[in-house]
């Protein structure tokens, strides 16, 4: 990896080179219908990562190489089809021309050494980012659950949910498993997907190159919710993620009282504890672990933007959000969601 | 007397099984085995799920038409897209290929029929057995709701609790065994009875191309039926295939899933190869260019489709050595199906073409494929493919093989061999509509989706938020999907004005080049008043146009109405039906109740018994010899044999996979019992012999020495089943059971599935014993002998490796 006084430089060049690939690949991409956003907040062609430029480099060229292709083949598809339409009137019948070796043997070798071309650098990206990880990589275990994702940084002590912090320039390591059945990380400006597999550690690496927000979704057909899994993750400056491991340690500190201190108290006699952690106060585990809930955005794997009214709707009846949920209503009154809600959005 | 077409003797007897009129006309199509009707039969029923899979996709795309849309529910949305695949797959394509494997392939051949017309019923019937049941889900209000492609563990009784799952496993299985069997069926047609002058060289392209598809399906379905039936034996017997806490591994139904899924894609996809490789020639009025090179690129891509299944598993973690080598042989697939559209474009190059309605679309197939086979390339190259998978991006590519490969190859097919099999003529102008709105249609349904895979939208989700870029996309999309009904409802119009009024179709109506154009349109039962003369590849456009390779047997003169009344036609026949019907019932019975079960297997078993005996004096099926020389029987079982291999394969491969995995015990070496078992090896090893003797026995007429060896052989086949018993009997009470472990799971099902084998085996010997007790089994019957020991010897070879490889290494 390089040094930090190299990264830099390095990566003043790396920013120059996304944005002439990613506008390649807008502009090859671009042939017949023209307009899209490839800064979508899910492009697989805005590359924020290590990983990402990486394969956007195999992907320009592999694009260029095929709407190459298809072109030709394309043009000289209609030439024919109009050069040699049959004329009334013309003379019987065309050249029987059974075959051309030479020709069959050029159009043979011809793909093959394209093939080679895209073959090359494919090999070497695979084993590039698919090598092991650095020792002073950020360890991070993913558990993909229906439908949520758990977040846990074993050497930090720190748990949370469906909102993935990492340091930018920092190689981060994850370990993907899971409780019930196959999902898929992705996050496409960091990278490719990797499966969830459960009862195996899939890996993936990358290293963030810039601050920001990045959205994911699960990419493997996982039940009834599987559209419902979405997953952000924030990218901070190391200075930031520093400041966001303490608050994610930081014991949570009693809620202001009136509508916060009854929603806690709700919280802590309802059925919530059992599934539900909120350091000091319950240790549940089926669920995601709530004790930061108030510093993240989106709520229920990134479905809804985190507000005291959506917040409140998905206590009183979640599976009504998210078809199937594990999380039953638990028969609050909207006093009763409202003030439980009011609790989580001060956890912050 | 060989089986050559030009027969002699009885004249088959009429459908007399049935009354005057409309009950005749039912009858008579269920008791059919004339290839043409047997085609029609496909052709329609694909006609119909086709529409239903349609139904479904329209469905689906106005869920998706905008953001967070509320048409369907998350449930019938995932019910939808699974049926929807699972429906296009093996009850639209599949079985529309099948419609011209069955009508064209024996024409195209100068064969009068399959080299099993009545095997060849069966696998209609079964096929509309298995695609029933599969929509009975829909009415019974439980669909499966996983995927086409049901990845374990989601498929377990635990996450996909009620019966959806049931209603697919059953019904792919039924599906499976019509395909196998019409397999064998063709293999032994396409090998066994070509018209004299036939050489495999001289064969149109469609028909090695199905030849191909049909050494697929033989081999590429039984380790998709071994994976089933772990599915099956999870979810109803408790064991642990796809048990990640007893020690399984996900994977392994990725990989049998997939060691059938590729070669399916190619399965579906060749056919239509094998259609444009008529239907550019015809019309450009010019030879195939390369028709060697593209026959050869056929079989290539054939051989190397089983070597590149995990390019479906780029995600799933294989590591990257296992990575790049299926990367490699994915991209080496792509130079003969290359090679492919460089010749079509040759044979066009230089011709005068006729812009038909068939040349259209098989036009369509060459360009619309060429873009589903590029972006094929960028999914082999595993970086890449690691952002396209799961996404939109690969649904545009597997629509545009699938509909711009495969259906656009159908409808060319259609309109090309529509009047031969109609008698009438398709309407030109309408065909052209047809074309127009379908190529228009579809490539605004899915050319967009290569965007929505780039901008990130990941496949089979009901909704999604309005605010990923994804709008607009989607919206032109779901349009596009209603012009492509719109298509498909003026290619109906088309087709009832045909069949009511369309023009009258000559033999010969687009100066053809291969044999069917030969005979009249339709053809006559028969299909050729005499075996055709083959002058070469291209025989009817040599026989016309020149040059004409020198014939291997004189022409033999059509003759008249006495020559007719001479030949031996297929007679109609009950026993398919109740076959399939009998497997009906006992599906039906696994997702309801097991008395079902019961009653089924012994229905079909007395249906099979009395479907095989039902000729077993009708002296022309005595010697069924064909074209190689070799028995049509003899060869339908070696093919059988074949696919066998792979079946027992894939059983020893998961049990090698998952040696050791176990996590209680006990393990092979705490509870096989070595001695004894090697005991029942001897016995099994000596059973072999003694059909041996019975078969040579029964070759030189000795009819009581073959009772003696026949029932010897039988008999030691029992005395083997019986340590078995023993053995299974001693586990359980030890507590070692099909549930215990994952030991426990592979060896009962690797053993018990043998055993059956064995116990088939031993009900089939006694049949013959007792044929032989009634003086029916006589020296001219030697080759039901034969296969019978065929069988049973390669049984016998299966012990020795399970018996080497679970019992004695350690």
């Amino acid at each position: 990896m390089p040094s930090d006084h190299a990264r830099g430089t390095l990566g003043d060049a790396k920013a120059a080179v996304d944005v002439r690939t990613t506008s390649t690949i807008g502009l090859a991409l671009s042939l017949g219908l023209g307009g899209c956003a490839w800064d979508a907040p899910m492009s697989t062609v805005a590359a924020r990562s290590d990983v990402a430029r990486e394969i956007l480099h195999v992907y320009a060229i592999i694009t260029w190489i095929v709407v190459g292709i298809a072109l030709v083949v394309g043009i000289a598809l209609a030439w024919v089809v109009v050069r040699f339409r049959s004329r009334p009137g013309a003379p019987g019948m065309p050249a029987q021309i059974r075959g051309h070796t030479l020709l069959e043997i050029s159009w043979t070798i011809a793909p093959a050494i394209v093939l080679l071309v895209i073959a090359i650098p494919t090999i070497q990206v695979i084993f590039r980012t698919q090598a092991a990880p650095p020792r002073d990589a950020l360890q991070v275990r993913v558990l993909g659950h229906q439908w949520w994702w758990e977040f846990r940084y074993p050497a930090l002590e720190v748990v949370t949910a469906n909102e993935l912090h990492v340091p930018a320039g920092r190689p981060v390591a994850l370990t993907l498993d899971g409780p019930d059945v196959i999902h898929s990380f992705w996050v496409p400006m960091l990278g490719g997907k990797r499966d969830v597999v459960p009862g195996r550690q899939n890996r993936l690496t990358f290293t963030a190159e810039t601050a920001g927000e990045y959205r994911g979704q699960c990419a493997e057909f996982c039940g009834v919710s599987h559209a419902n899994m979405a997953m952000r993750v924030v990218v901070d400056a190391p200075d930031a993620f520093a400041r966001w491991v303490a608050a994610q340690k930081a014991e949570p500190g009693e809620p202001a009282p009136g509508p916060a201190a009854d929603g806690k108290a709700i919280f802590a006699r309802s059925a919530c504890v059992g599934c539900h952690t909120i350091r000091g106060v319950s240790s549940g585990a089926l669920g995601p672990d709530l004790t930061t809930f108030g510093s993240r955005r989106t709520l229920a794997a990134g479905i809804l933007p985190i507000t005291v009214e959506t917040v409140t709707a998905w206590l009183k009846n979640p599976p009504a959000l998210k078809p199937d949920a594990k999380m039953p209503a638990l028969g609050l009154t909207d006093e009763q969601a409202r003030a439980v809600a009011t609790y989580l959005i001060g956890l912050k | 007397m060989s089986a050559h077409p030009a027969g002699r003797v009885l004249h088959a007897p009429a459908a007399a099984l049935a009354g005057a009129g409309a009950t005749a006309a039912v009858v008579g199509w269920l008791t059919t085995v004339d290839h043409k009707r047997i085609g029609i039969l496909y052709g329609a029923s694909a006609f119909v799920f086709f529409l239903l899979g349609g139904v479904e996709a329209l469905v689906i795309r106005l869920q998706l038409a905008v953001p967070n849309n509320t048409v369907v529910s998350a449930h019938a949305y995932n019910a939808l897209f699974t049926m929807h695949g699972t429906t296009m797959i093996f009850l639209a394509v599949m079985p529309f290929n099948a419609m011209f494997f069955n009508y064209m392939v024996p024409l195209l051949i100068g064969a009068r029929d399959v080299a099993f017309p009545r095997l060849n019923a069966l696998s209609f019937w079964i096929f509309l057995a298995g695609g029933l049941l599969l929509n009975a889900s829909l009415l019974a209000g439980t669909p499966p709701d996983v995927g086409w492609f049901g990845y374990a563990n989601l498929t377990s009784k635990h996450y996909a609790p009620g019966l959806g799952v049931d209603f697919w496993i059953v019904s792919l299985q039924i599906l499976g065994v019509s395909s196998m069997i019409a397999a064998v069926n063709f293999i032994v047609t396409i090998l066994n009875m070509r018209a004299p002058g036939m050489t495999m060289m001289r064969m149109p392209v469609f028909v090695w191309m199905s030849l191909v598809v049909q050494f697929l399906i033989a081999l590429a379905f039984p380790p998709i039926t071994v994976g089933l039936i772990f599915l099956m034996f999870d979810r109803f017997f408790g064991t642990h295939f796809y048990d990640v806490a007893a020690g399984a591994d996900l994977h392994l139904w990725q990989h049998l899933f997939w060691i059938f899924g590729h070669p399916e894609v190619y399965i579906l996809i060749l056919p239509a190869f094998g259609i444009v490789s008529e239907v550019l020639p015809t019309f450009a009025r010019k030879p195939l260019f390369g028709a060697p090179v593209v026959i050869y690129s056929g079989v290539l891509i054939g051989f190397f489709g089983f070597g590149v299944w995990s390019h479906h598993m780029f995600a799933a973690g294989m590591g990257p050595v296992a990575d790049a080598a299926f990367s490699i042989a994915t991209m080496l697939i792509a130079i003969p199906t290359g090679v492919k559209i460089f010749n079509w474009l040759a044979t066009l190059w230089g011709g005068s073409i006729r812009p038909t309605s068939a040349l259209h679309f098989a036009l369509g197939l060459v360009g619309l494929f060429t873009i589903g086979g590029l972006s094929g390339v960028m999914h082999a190259s595993p970086p890449v493919d690691l952002q396209q998978t799961d996404s939109y991006f690969v649904v545009a590519h597997l629509h545009y093989v699938l509909i711009g490969g495969s259906l656009f190859g159908l409808f060319a097919g259609i309109y090309y061999w529509w009047p031969k099999m109609t008698g009438r003529l398709l309407g030109e102008g309408l065909g052209r509509l047809n074309f127009w709105l379908m190529f228009a249609g579809f490539n605004l349904a899915f050319f967009p989706q290569h965007y929505l895979g780039v901008l990130g939208m990941p496949r089979r989700i009901y909704t999604y938020r309005p605010d990923l870029g994804w709008n607009g996309a989607n919206l032109a999309s779901t349009i596009g999907a209603f012009v492509i009904g719109v298509a498909v409802l003026v290619f109906m119009v088309n087709a009832w004005r045909s069949l009511r009024r369309g023009a009258p179709a000559p033999a010969d109506p687009w100066d053809g080049r291969t044999l069917e154009w030969r005979t009249s349109s339709p053809p006559p039962v028969h299909d050729f008043d005499a075996v055709p003369p083959v002058y070469g590849r291209d025989s009817f456009w040599r026989e016309k146009h020149g040059p004409r390779r020198p014939l291997t047997v004189a022409v033999t003169p059509a003759g008249g109405p006495a020559a007719h009344a001479a030949l031996h036609l297929p007679a109609p026949s009950r026993w398919p039906v109740m076959v399939a019907l009998g497997m009906l019932i006992a599906a039906v019975g696994a997702l309801t109740h097991v008395a079902l079960v019961v009653i089924g297997i012994l229905w079909t078993i007395w249906a099979i018994i009395r479907f095989a005996l039902e000729h077993h004096r009708t002296p022309e099926h005595a010697d069924q010899t064909g074209g190689l020389g070799l028995d049509h029987r003899k060869m339908a079982m070696w093919v059988f044999l074949g696919s066998e291999c792979f079946f027992f394969g894939t059983l020893v491969a998961t049990y090698l996979a998952y040696k050791g995995r176990s996590v209680v015990g006990p393990a092979p070496h705490e509870i096989l019992n070595i001695p004894v078992t090697s005991v029942s090896t001897f016995d099994l090893l000596m059973s072999s012999l003694l059909m041996v003797l019975a078969l040579a026995a029964v070759q030189r007429g000795d009819r009581r020495q073959a009772r003696l060896w026949l029932f010897g052989t039988a008999f030691f086949g029992l005395i083997f089943l019986g340590f078995q018993a023993y053995e299974f009997t001693e586990f359980v009470h030890a507590g070692f059971t099909l549930q215990r472990n994952l030991f426990g799971s592979t060896f009962f099902v690797l053993t018990g599935l043998h055993g059956t084998h064995v116990a088939i085996g031993v009900l089939w010997l006694l049949s013959l014993w007792v044929l032989d007790l009634r003086g029916r089994l006589g020296a001219a019957d030697a080759v039901k002998v034969e296969i019978a020991g065929l069988y049973w010897h390669f049984v016998d070879v299966v012990w020795i490796a399970i018996f080497t490889l679970v019992y004695l290494i350690p």
